[in-house]
This record gives C-alpha cells, sequence and structure tokens, in this order.
C-alpha cells in the first residue's frame, strides 16, 4: 500500500517563498531592505516580539528573487525560480554552538562525512540567513558570523581548514528584541556595528486594521476593534505590562473570532491571559476588553 | 586544707543519705572556705536530725547542693537552707519537694529573690492537708511556671489561686495544676491570660478553670499579635458579667478562625466598641462576622455595624437580633452592601483602565476632592504636575448587582477620560472643523481687520471672540460633552448600555427646566441634549420645543465619529450668536403638557429660517426682568473640564522643557504677553463670575512668581533655585585628613572636568538598632518568602552545565562524538571532552548608593495618605502591610518618610542578596557643598553581612543635600577594587541632584544634572552598569536626560519600592 504523503519536506536551499506573503508596508523598510540587499549589507531587525520581523524578511525574499525585481548581480540558480531567494531561519537559544551553525564530522560506518551547517548552506546557496533572537545565542558563537558581515564575506570552517567564500546573493539578517530588561543580554558593540539596524514597531492602528482584517479573516468593523484594543492595550506597557499585544496575537483573537468564539471571550483567552499573569492588570485589560466588544 | 569528714554523724541515716552527703561534700569542698563548709553541713545534717523523716529532705538538701552552691552566693545559698529548715518544721515532706526543685527554680531567679518564693510557698501551708497538697504542688510547678512568670506574677498567680482556694481547696489545686500545663504554651500571651484569670477570679471563679482549660485552645486560632487583644476583650466582658468567658473564648475564636488573620484587627476594633455599649452582644457578632465577610468587605463591614450600634443603643433586643443576623433590617441592610461596589477596591483597575484609554497617567478622586483641590494650595501642586484626574464616587450602590454598580464608574471614568482620549484639550485654533464650514478666521479679525482672537493659548484666543465667555463656556463644554458622549458609544460598544443609564439618571437628576430663564434655559437643553439617547425622547415643556428642534438641528452633526473639538468650537459659535440674543428673562409658564418633540418636524428646514422662528418665539414668550446668567449646574459623571487651564498648562510645561533643553529661558517677552493675557483671562472672568479656571490661572500665575501685575510694571523675575550661589569660582581642594578623596567635576559649559573639585569623607555610619532589622522583615513577612523564592529560582542558572571541558564529572557525548570523529578523520582530536556543573557561577557585584538627602525626610504624601484611607488593597498582602501603617499611625501618630521605605527596601534587599550571594555594598551619601560631600558606608563591599549592618540601616537618615557626582564615582570606584564578570551599580534617589554651589549662574539644574550624567558614563565606561531608580514623580524630566541611554525607573507609587526593588534587581542580573 503507498503511503500517504501528508506532509512536504525540502532541502534547506530549496524552501523558497512561493506565494507572495502578505505585508504592508509601514515606511520605508522595503526600500532600505532592498538597498542593503543590494549593498550586501548586514541587516538588524529590532522589534517587539510579533510586529512583523520574520514576516517582513519572508516577504523580502519573495520580493528579491521575484525575476522583474532581480537584484543586480544575483543569479538564479535554477532551483530558485518558482519564488523567491531561499531563507535559512535559524532560531538562536544558548546551547547554539560553533559546529551547529558551520557544520560537523558525522561518523558513518567506520567513515567520516563532513556535514555543513545552515549558515555554510546559505552561504554556498546564496540564501538568506535569518538568525532569530541573536541575543540567545553565546557569546563565541555570536562573533563567527563576524567575517561574513563585513567586506571579506567570508566563512572560515576551521575544521577542515576552508574559507568559503559567499555566494553573490548570501544575505546576513538578524534580529534582536530590544524589550529585554537584562543587562547581561545585550548585543556586544563589536557584534552591533557590523550591521545596518532597521527599527519595528507595532503598525498605526490604520494598517494593522488591515493586516487583521486580511490575515484573520474577521469583518472590518472587527477587525477595528482588534486594533483599537490593540493601542489601548499598549499604552499599558511599562505600567504592569512587559510588552505591549502582538500584532501576532491579535491576529489569532481575530481568527478565533472568524471560527465563531465570542469576541469578548476570544480576546480574554488572546490578549488578557496570554499577555500577563497578574491578574490586576488582566482584569484592566478585561475592562478594556469589554468596553470595545458587545 | 582539710575538712571534717562527718562520717560519724550520716551513720545513724540510710546509705541513700550518706552517698547523697559525700557526693555534695565532694563538690563543696572546691569551693567553700572551711568556715562555709561547716555552717553548710550543719544545716543539713541538723535538719536530717530534726524528726523521723526529716532525714530525706536533708537527702534533697544534699543533692541540690552541687548545683546550687554553684549557682548561688553562699549567703543566699544559706538563705534557701535556712528556708528549708523552717519548712522541714511544718512538714519534711513540703521541704523535701522544696529542695528537690531547687536547682530548677533557683536558675529562673535573682538570688535575692529565692527568699521570697520560698516565703510565698510557705504562705501556702495553712496546716491542713489540702494545704500542704497546694504547697507542694506549687513547689513542682514553680520550675515551669517562673519560666515564663517573673516572680511577682507568680505571686499574683498564688494569690488568685489562694482566694480560690478559699471557697475550694480541690478546685486551688487543679487551677494551680492546670496553670502549670497551660501557662508556660502561651508564651507572650501570658500575662493577658493572668489578667484575664484575676478578672474571673473576682467576678465568678468558677469560670477561671474552665477558661484555662479552653485558651489554650482557642487562642491559636486568633492571629497572633492579636491574642493579647482578644483575651483583654473577654477580660472586659468578664467585668460585665453577662457572658460564660470560656464559651466566648471557644466560639469567639472559633469565629475568628474562619476569617483571614489580617481581618482580625479589624473585626476586634468592632467587637471592642461593641463591648463598650453592650458586652452580651458580642459574641453574636464574632459568631456572624464570617457569614458576613463572606459577602461584603470589611470596610463595608463598619457600616453593617455602626447600623447595628444605632439599633443596638435604642433598642438592646433589635440590636441583638441585628447581630444575629434575625432581623429583616439586617438581611437587607447586607443585601444592599454586598452588591455596592467601592471605589477603593476597583481603584487600582481604573487607574489602568484610564492608562489604557488614553496612554496617559489618569489619577483617581472624590470628587468633594475637587472642590478642595480647586480652593487649596494642593489643587496647583496636582495641577502643575500636569496629571489628568478622574473624579469617582467613593461607592455605587444603585443596582441590586455589582456587574450594574461597577459599570457605573466604568461609564463616569471612560468619560471623564474621553477629553484626553479625543483630544478635547487639543483644540487648534486654526485647524479647519471637519463637518462645519469655519467662522473663526473671519471672526478673529473683527469688523475692522484688527485681531480679536488673542491669548496665551489657542482655546483662550477662542474665548476672546465671545462677549460673554461665562456663556460661551458653557455652551462649549455642554456641546463638547454632547460630542464625547456620542463618540464613547460609538467607540466603546460594549458599555452602550451601562451607558444610557447614567445618563438617563442624570437626566433625571437635572433642576426643572421650566424654574430657569430663558437663556439658562437653552444651555440646560443643551446639556440635556448630551443625557438623552434620542433627541426625539427628550420631553420639553412645550414652549421649549422650537428650540430643542433648532439647538439640535445645529449640534447634530457633533453625535457624527469623525467630529473634532473644532466642531464643537463652530457649533458653539452658532449657538452662542442664537442663545446670546435670547434675553435672560423669566418664561412664564405656559399650560399644556411636557412634550415631544414631533418625529416627522426633525431636520430637513433651512437653519436660518429655523434661528429667526427660534428668536421670534423666544422673544415673544418673554416676560420680566432680565437677570444675570448662571450656568446651570453641572452634570456629576463628567467631571472636571476646564480646556483653557488644560492648554495653559501644557503650554507652560512646553517652555519649561524647551528651557530645560535649550538652557535657555524662555524669553521675558514672552512671558510678560502670557502674565498679560492670562490677566486679561482673569478680567473677563471677574466681570462674569469669578469661575474656577479664573482662580486657577491667578494661582498658576503665582506659582511661577508673576502674580497682580495687571499693568506689567513691576519688573519680572523669575524664581531662582535658593541654593543659588554666586561664588562657583574656585580653586581645587587638598586631601587634609585620612579617608578624604577628590574627585573632578564636569563642567557642561567648559566641557572639561574641574579638576579635583570635590571633596568627599567617607564615614562609616553610625549604628542603630537592629530591631528596625527584625521589624520589618516581621512586617513584611509574606514579602519576604516571596522574594526568597523568586531569588532561589535565579541560583541554578549558575549551575549551568558547562560543556568541553578538559576534565568534570562526565563525558560530553556530542564532545566524545566529535573527538571520535576526528580520531577517525585523522586529525588531533579536542581532549576537551567532559561537563562539569557549577563551573561558571553567578558573578555579580553591585553598589547601591542611597540618597540621604533632607528631602527623604519628607512624610510621604499627606493628602494621599488621607485620600487612601479608603483605599483598601484588595490584595490581602497589600492590605496587611496597609493596615499595619495605619494602625502604626494612630498608635504612634508617626508617619513614614521616604527614607523609611527606602530603608526598608534595603532590608528586604539584603536578605534576597545574601540568599543568592552576589557581592554588595550599600552606601548612603549627603552632603553641604563641594568639599563636604559625605559617604557613608552601611555595608562596605567587602564586609560581610552581619549584626552591625543590621544596626547601620536603622541609622540611615535625611541629611543635607543631594551632590551625586563625586558619590557615584566614588561608589564606582568602590566596584573598581572588585573582581566580578558584571558589575551594576543602583542609584537609589527621591528627587533631581542639587548643592549648594552644584550650578553655574542659574542653570544650577542643568550643572548638577551633566556632571552626574558624567559620573554615569564613566562607570559605564569602567564596564559597570548603572541604574536610577527615583521615587520622585516628575523623574521622568531629568531621568530621561542624565540616564539616556542608561536604564532607569521612575515609581509612581513609594510604597511600590520595596517590593519593586528586589524584583528589579533580579531582572536585570538575569
Amino acid at each position: 500500500m503507498a503511503e500517504q504523503v501528508t506532509y512536504r519536506s525540502y532541502q534547506a536551499e530549496e524552501y523558497v517563498i512561493r506565494e507572495e506573503p502578505f505585508y504592508l508596508p509601514v515606511g520605508d523598510e522595503i526600500e532600505l531592505f532592498e538597498a542593503a540587499y543590494a549593498q550586501k549589507l548586514p541587516v538588524l531587525l529590532k522589534g517587539p516580539t510579533g510586529c512583523g520581523k520574520t514576516r517582513f524578511i519572508e516577504y523580502m525574499a519573495y520580493r528579491l528573487g521575484r525575476p522583474m525585481d532581480k537584484v543586480q548581480g544575483h543569479q538564479g540558480n535554477g532551483e530558485n525560480t518558482g519564488g523567491g531567494i531561499p531563507l535559512m531561519t535559524i532560531a538562536c537559544h544558548e546551547d547554539l554552538t560553533a559546529s551547529d551553525l558551520v557544520g560537523r564530522y558525522l561518523l558513518e560506518g567506520g567513515e567520516t562525512r563532513w556535514v555543513d551547517g545552515p549558515l555554510a548552506r546559505a552561504v554556498k546557496a546564496g540564501a538568506i540567513c535569518y538568525l532569530d533572537e541573536i541575543v540567545e545565542a553565546r557569546k563565541d558563537t555570536t562573533v563567527l558570523i563576524h567575517p561574513l558581515t563585513d567586506h571579506r564575506r567570508i566563512l572560515p570552517i576551521e575544521k577542515r581548514g576552508e574559507i568559503l567564500e559567499a555566494h553573490e546573493g548570501f544575505m546576513l539578517v538578524v534580529s534582536y528584541n530590544p524589550g529585554y530588561q537584562s543587562a547581561l543580554k545585550d548585543l556586544k558593540h563589536s557584534t552591533r556595528q557590523r550591521f545596518v539596524a532597521m527599527e519595528f514597531t507595532h503598525p498605526p492602528r490604520e494598517l494593522e486594521e488591515r493586516i487583521l482584517e486580511h490575515e484573520s479573516g474577521v469583518p472590518g468593523d472587527m477587525a477595528r476593534a482588534l486594533a483599537k484594543l490593540g493601542e489601548k492595550v499598549r499604552n499599558l506597557k511599562d505600567h504592569g505590562l512587559q510588552e505591549g499585544v502582538s500584532t501576532r496575537l491579535l491576529i489569532y483573537t481575530g481568527r478565533l473570532i472568524a471560527a465563531g468564539i465570542a469576541p469578548r471571550r476570544a480576546c480574554q483567552v488572546g490578549v488578557s491571559w496570554a499577555l500577563t499573569d497578574d491578574p490586576q492588570i488582566q482584569r484592566s485589560i478585561n475592562e478594556v476588553i469589554y468596553s470595545i466588544f458587545e | 586544707m582539710t575538712f571534717p569528714a562527718y562520717e560519724k554523724e550520716t551513720q545513724p541515716f540510710p546509705s541513700e543519705f550518706a552517698s547523697a552527703f559525700r557526693e555534695a561534700r565532694d563538690a563543696a569542698t572546691g569551693v567553700l572556705t572551711e568556715e562555709e563548709f561547716k555552717a553548710w553541713a550543719d544545716c543539713g545534717l541538723r535538719m536530717a536530725k530534726r524528726a523521723g523523716r526529716s532525714w530525706e529532705a536533708a537527702r534533697e538538701y544534699f543533692k541540690a547542693s552541687p548545683a546550687l552552691l554553684r549557682t548561688l552566693p553562699f549567703s543566699y545559698f544559706m538563705e534557701w537552707g535556712y528556708w528549708g529548715n523552717v519548712l522541714v518544721e511544718e512538714s519534711p515532706v513540703i521541704a523535701e519537694t522544696y529542695f528537690r526543685v531547687g536547682p530548677e527554680v533557683v536558675g529562673s531567679l535573682d538570688p535575692w529573690e529565692v527568699a521570697e518564693w520560698a516565703k510565698l510557698g510557705r504562705g501556702l501551708y495553712t496546716g491542713s492537708r489540702q494545704s500542704s497538697a497546694l504547697c507542694i504542688r506549687f513547689f513542682e510547678a514553680s520550675g515551669d511556671l517562673l519560666k515564663i512568670l517573673t516572680l511577682s506574677e507568680l505571686q499574683h498567680l498564688m494569690l488568685l489561686i489562694e482566694s480560690v482556694g478559699e471557697s475550694s481547696a480541690e478546685e486551688a489545686v487543679a487551677l494551680l495544676s492546670l496553670s502549670r500545663e497551660v501557662l508556660p504554651s502561651l508564651k507572650e500571651d501570658t500575662r493577658a491570660c493572668l489578667s484575664l484569670l484575676s478578672a474571673l477570679v473576682r467576678e465568678d471563679w468558677r469560670q477561671a478553670r474552665g477558661c484555662l482549660g479552653v485558651v489554650r485552645e482557642a487562642l491559636p486560632r486568633v492571629e497572633r499579635v492579636e491574642r493579647a487583644r482578644f483575651l483583654a476583650l473577654a477580660e472586659r466582658l468578664a467585668g460585665k458579667g453577662d457572658t460564660d468567658i470560656p464559651t466566648f473564648l471557644q466560639e469567639g475564636s472559633r469565629a475568628l478562625g474562619h476569617i483571614d488573620g489580617y481581618l482580625h484587627i479589624h473585626v476586634l476594633n468592632l467587637a471592642e466598641a461593641l463591648a463598650g455599649i453592650n458586652g452580651g452582644v458580642v459574641l453574636d457578632f464574632l459568631r456572624g462576622v464570617p457569614q458576613v465577610l463572606q459577602r461584603i468587605s470589611v470596610k463595608q463591614l463598619e457600616t453593617w455595624h455602626d447600623e447595628g450600634v444605632t439599633i443596638l443603643k435604642e433598642n438592646p433586643e433589635g440590636g441583638s437580633a441585628f447581630f444575629r443576623g434575625e432581623s429583616a433590617r439586617s438581611v437587607e441592610m447586607l443585601e444592599r452592601l454586598s452588591t455596592g461596589v467601592e471605589l477603593g477596591r476597583i481603584k487600582e483597575t481604573m487607574r489602568l483602565y484610564c492608562r489604557a484609554l488614553t496612554a496617559m497617567d489618569v489619577g483617581i478622586a472624590l470628587p468633594e476632592e475637587r472642590e478642595a483641590q480647586i480652593k487649596g494650595w494642593v489643587a496647583q501642586e496636582k495641577a502643575m504636575t500636569g496629571e489628568a484626574m478622574v473624579y469617582l464616587p467613593l461607592v455605587v450602590e444603585r443596582f441590586n448587582n455589582k456587574e450594574d454598580n461597577f459599570d457605573w464608574f466604568k461609564v463616569v471614568a471612560t468619560h471623564q477620560v474621553a477629553h484626553l482620549e479625543f483630544q478635547s484639550f487639543l483644540f487648534s485654533f486654526n485647524t479647519p472643523a471637519v463637518l462645519f464650514p469655519n467662522l473663526r478666521p473671519q471672526l478673529a479679525l473683527g469688523e475692522n481687520g484688527e485681531a480679536r482672537a488673542a491669548g496665551p493659548t489657542d482655546i483662550h484666543r477662542f474665548f476672546a471672540l465671545f462677549q460673554d465667555g461665562p456663556l460661551a463656556r458653557d455652551i462649549f463644554t455642554a456641546v463638547e460633552d454632547y460630542r464625547l458622549d456620542h463618540r464613547v458609544k460609538v467607540e466603546y460598544p460594549g458599555i452602550r448600555k451601562a451607558y444610557a443609564r447614567v445618563q438617563a439618571n442624570a437626566l433625571e437628576e437635572r433642576p426643572l427646566i421650566e424654574e430657569m430663564p430663558a437663556r439658562e434655559a437653552m444651555v440646560e437643553l443643551l446639556i440635556r441634549f448630551g443625557l438623552q439617547v434620542l433627541l426625539r425622547d427628550l420631553t420639553v415643556p412645550e414652549q421649549y420645543l422650537e428650540g430643542v428642534r433648532t439647538l439640535g438641528e445645529i449640534v447634530k452633526p457633533l453625535s457624527l465619529p469623525q467630529a473634532s473639538v473644532e466642531d464643537t468650537a463652530e457649533a458653539t459659535i452658532r449657538l452662542y450668536q442664537v442663545i446670546s440674543q435670547i434675553p435672560n428673562e423669566a418664561v412664564p409658564q405656559q399650560e399644556g403638557e411636557k412634550s415631544n418633540l414631533p418625529e416627522e418636524e426633525l431636520g430637513g428646514e433651512d437653519m436660518e429660517r429655523m434661528l429667526k422662528r427660534l428668536l421670534e418665539s423666544m422673544l415673544l414668550s418673554q416676560s420680566g426682568e432680565e437677570q444675570p446668567y448662571r450656568s446651570p449646574p453641572r452634570v456629576e459623571y463628567r467631571g472636571e473640564f476646564s480646556p483653557e487651564l488644560m492648554q495653559l498648562l501644557s503650554r507652560l510645561k512646553e517652555s519649561r522643557t524647551e528651557r530645560g533643553a535649550k538652557g535657555k529661558p524662555m524669553s521675558k517677552e514672552d512671558m510678560e504677553r502670557l502674565l498679560a493675557n492670562a490677566n486679561n483671562l482673569d478680567l473677563q472672568a471677574e466681570q462674569g463670575e469669578l469661575d474656577q479656571e479664573g482662580i486657577f490661572v491667578t494661582e498658576v500665575m503665582k506659582e511661577l512668581g508673576l502674580e497682580g501685575t495687571p499693568d506689567g510694571s513691576r519688573p519680572f523675575n523669575f524664581p531662582y533655585d535658593p541654593t543659588y550661589d554666586k561664588e562657583v569660582e574656585g580653586n581645587p581642594l587638598e586631601v587634609k585628613e585620612p579617608f578624604s578623596f577628590l574627585y573632578d567635576e564636569w563642567d557642561y559649559r567648559m566641557a572639561d572636568y574641574r579638576p579635583r573639585w570635590c571633596l568627599l569623607r567617607e564615614k562609616d555610619m553610625g549604628e542603630g538598632d537592629a530591631s528596625f532589622y527584625a521589624t520589618t522583615m516581621d512586617s513584611y513577612a509574606t514579602l519576604v518568602a516571596q522574594i526568597r523564592r523568586q531569588f532561589e529560582m535565579v541560583v541554578p542558572q549558575g549551575l549551568h552545565k558547562n560543556k568541553k571541558m578538559q576534565d568534570g564529572d562526565e563525558f560530553d557525548l556530542d564532545s566524545v562524538i566529535e573527538a571520535m570523529v576526528d580520531i577517525r578523520s585523522g586529525t588531533t582530536p579536542d581532549d576537551k571532552v567532559y561537563w562539569r556543573r557549577n563551573k561558571v557561577q553567578r558573578d555579580v557585584a553591585v553598589v547601591f548608593l542611597l540618597d540621604m538627602s533632607a528631602s527623604t525626610a519628607e512624610a510621604i504624601d499627606e493628602s494621599r495618605r488621607t485620600a487612601d484611607d479608603w483605599d483598601a488593597p484588595e490584595d490581602p498582602l497589600e492590605y496587611m502591610f496597609w493596615l499595619r501603617t495605619r494602625r502604626g499611625e494612630g498608635v504612634r501618630r508617626s508617619y513614614k518618610r521616604i527614607i523609611d521605605v527606602e530603608k526598608e527596601s534595603l532590608v528586604l534587599l539584603c536578605h534576597a542578596l545574601e540568599t543568592i550571594g552576589d557581592t554588595y555594598g550599600i552606601y548612603g551619601f549627603s552632603g553641604y557643598g563641594r568639599e563636604n560631600v559625605d559617604f557613608y558606608v552601611i555595608k562596605d563591599i567587602k564586609e560581610a553581612f552581619s549584626e552591625r549592618v543590621k544596626r547601620r540601616i536603622d541609622k540611615a537618615s535625611p541629611l543635607q543635600a543631594t551632590r551625586m557626582g563625586p558619590a557615584i564615582r566614588h561608589a564606582v570606584s568602590k566596584l573598581e577594587g572588585i573582581e566580578a564578570r558584571t558589575k551594576f551599580f543602583f542609584l537609589i534617589s527621591d528627587g533631581r541632584p542639587q548643592d549648594r554651589g552644584y550650578s553655574r549662574e542659574g542653570v544650577e539644574k542643568e550643572y548638577a544634572i551633566h556632571d552626574t550624567k558624567m559620573a554615569l558614563i564613566e562607570a559605564r565606561q569602567k564596564g559597570i552598569t548603572p541604574f536610577c531608580l527615583t521615587v520622585d514623580k516628575e523623574g521622568h524630566d531629568y531621568l530621561r536626560a542624565m540616564c539616556q541611554d542608561m536604564g532607569y525607573e521612575v515609581l509612581a507609587d513609594i510604597y511600590a519600592l520595596p517590593r519593586r526593588l528586589p524584583t528589579l534587581y533580579r531582572n536585570l542580573t538575569r
């Protein structure tokens, strides 16, 4: 009996965004990013969680790979004609080691075999390598990317005594959430000053309204109310809330509503409980919810 | 020296006597002189010979001797022996017991009390068998009792027991046994219990034993600190004689046991009040409280209690039924109270709610406070900070369910903050309206083309267009509220229903429009428009129908969500044109009922014709004399609306910050113009009625030192800081004594350091009382436990598993595989294949620098404290703290100062830091002038935590000025000497840096801030992370400049400091 395939798997280099992701520009971030890509500059994305950093990268990967927009110098290598530039996302954590990024020898029977890590693969394939939450990575891992971020654009592979020169299309993007109130988790200046930084914030109410409408499928009125709620809840940042509600959470809330959950209840689940454990603040947020939603 | 052996003398007695003697003799030879020895031995032997069984007593005498000879001076020892001899004569059995318990009892007594104690026992013996039993029991119990009682208290107890003994000897013995068993277990409450016992013995001795029997079981149910009071209450009731005390103790404590401990004080307060009136109902009251408290709050319990007391005074029967919950009145009252919502419980929720709606900090106050603020100086203080206020009632009990009552609060708050949210105060004269054609530009020019609209702010300019200022303002206010009411209902559909309820209620409370003169009636109509959901539902007397129709037509566009405050202004112009033409005369009452506007008549007509018709109809109906115009009463829920003041304040604030930023004061001309305009406004206001804005403006001017020069002739004086000092020039200082240090100071004008400019003296903080530490730990017990838990969770991160070590606990599988791969592939493997725990320890060093300037002596905002009286926090922990401070105030009449809270926070922090073992130092600073910066060591960074540190914390007290720069530099130098991976510097202050001569000609604030900022930057350059924490509400202003990208935090509420500081520290160092 033939096994039914219920999933799709890709080689990391071949994973390209085939459909245009929904992205509404807030300012000139698209032009900036295109310019950075053309000039082979590494980019740092700053901003609170869930404000659209990852979506932006996906969108840019798609957009930059489109034939008409093809940036000079980038040669499509056959695999990515369907959509954008390959996008390789690496979530950083404190146990991430250098060999996790660059590659390592593996034992196979009695033999050893070298396997490239995701960073090396991205460098070779000319992908956009997106290191999410770079501050979480250990500092000794972080310095590894330094030679990739300046004019050299190389990745030394110590174990093999090789030096990889980056593909024309390779681009390094890191993201960073400055909201952490921890002095111990800050980017070192030597790392920080290798990137052009683009700052993201929560989208303004009108834009967020459109995003919500599109992403969660709720009607315009409801999207407007949700966006209003988002704005009001964000006013509580630093007044008990460490971070305002993310667009992502609002979208989830909208989806719950679209699925038939009563708005008040959906907001409670998707906003007030998701944001905080402090009953006092939960209550205040709930009151805002009850005012906005019937 | 040889002592006589006395072998012969001991022979007649049994061998155990001889052996006891021998042992005692051996012990005695070492400590006694020959003479003393003789006296000692004779005493015992004489006793032994006295009677048949007296040798047994003597044996005990010898047995006890070794221990007693060591502890008692010989003369007192002999006194003890003498009294034993006396007892032997009475009864050898008693004497035997007396001697036996000697070592145990004497240990709890002072030497000179021994004889007293013996006499006390001796006095109990009257020769009877019962008295002998009592006496023996007394000596046996003495050891246990004296551990907890003083001798005089024991005497007291025995007196009671003796008096019981007069009635019943058995009872007395039983009571004594019970006392011995129970009293020591009561610990600190023993005295209270003793006092209760004596009351009982006086009143009804039969209850005494029962009381002792239950007290041990009853007391633990009562909150520890309240137990003595509980007993005192019982004593008081015992004095009245109509309560069975054992039952009271038993059941009263059981009831209290059902209530949270922190409420006991409150309940006991009420019970005491009740005891003063009628002792019989106290127990009824206590029994009922647990059920009652499940339904209402403590605060409400008071109300309920007061009601009961009132009844009780008139009718004892009714009162006691009330407290038993058997009267209808009691039930009904509970019902009402339990559905009411108190502001205190929801204040914090409302504050955050308002914050969410407006993105601004909004204060919550009672309507009564508004009046007080407008008149008193407090008003300016509050107003000057630009904090918007929302006025909410103390309690809402209008509906019979909590939700509706709570919604009432919400509606009121939502409307009041709508002024902020929908930008009533951002009125701009030149911004065009959205829905109305703009009349303002042409009006502003006036007939002759000269500018009519003048004023310090846009809203002032707008009102300057009108001759009758108060009327224009009333119209503007009514119409703006109309706009907001509609806007809120569109934006917040969730509260629409509740909103309509509040409006309907406000409408009912409006004064009779029939009694108003015509012009006022018109304004009243406008107010009512806002309170009615649909215009056609508005019921007015017949003669005002025309008014409703016309005015309604004008304001109608404002109900659309896109209407702006400029639209309100345009509507105001049109309404004013009509209303100001209507003479303010009484309108004759017309026959006929009130009626509604026929629906079809609404809208559609030509505006001009309608206006004309309205004017005609109103002119026609006039009769009587023209009256001065008075504003119709305000609508309560709409709160305070004074756009002129708000705009003026924000204008002043802007000019202040501009000055701060550019270091250039607002030009003299600007200020004078502002002043002149404000005076215009004043005069205008006085022509009409002296309204609130008028008063406010004068006060604001006063605050700036600008008051009272209508002609502007007085030279303009900007109030300089009193610490301003002309002698800023000076020479570098020199160190003349040990423990003095010189620091440079940054002069931002020169953009360079002034070398060796400040002389800092390091001193040890004096030592105070360590009990401050203990008390703080005690009163924050729950918080302490919480903090400890939080901090303990930090430690395991130090136990991080470290991979790739050259040696360690175990192989690291990943590394080993890698090494194997290397070997197979022919390269040299890495030998770091182990992992190990705990190699990287948490390595944090921190210095806390405490501002001890004189300003920390300020009592924590007294006005706020009174406001807080009804603001009982909902959180039990906070409530307890609140209650304690409140009670403390009541008892000692003292108040908390900022420094006290700072000190308490330090205590908690010390405790927390000891938990995780970070290296830390605590210092304080103050001083006067650059040559006198005092730097106090509370805990040096290298010093271990000790009792001395505890005592030093207590000593921290407000001193002089705040020259932060050198203190920071010195504290940083302390940190520099420490090896640590991460270093922090924490500054805890209550205000901006300032000191004599910390200045340059009138720019003192900037100078001090720049120097402080430079000191912080220096710290950072040395690898130290600085953080500033202030409790100054205005802290945002200068901290932003001072810290820029460095961390800082402003605590709005000083009471949050003890909780916030450890949390902050933990988060920062995580």
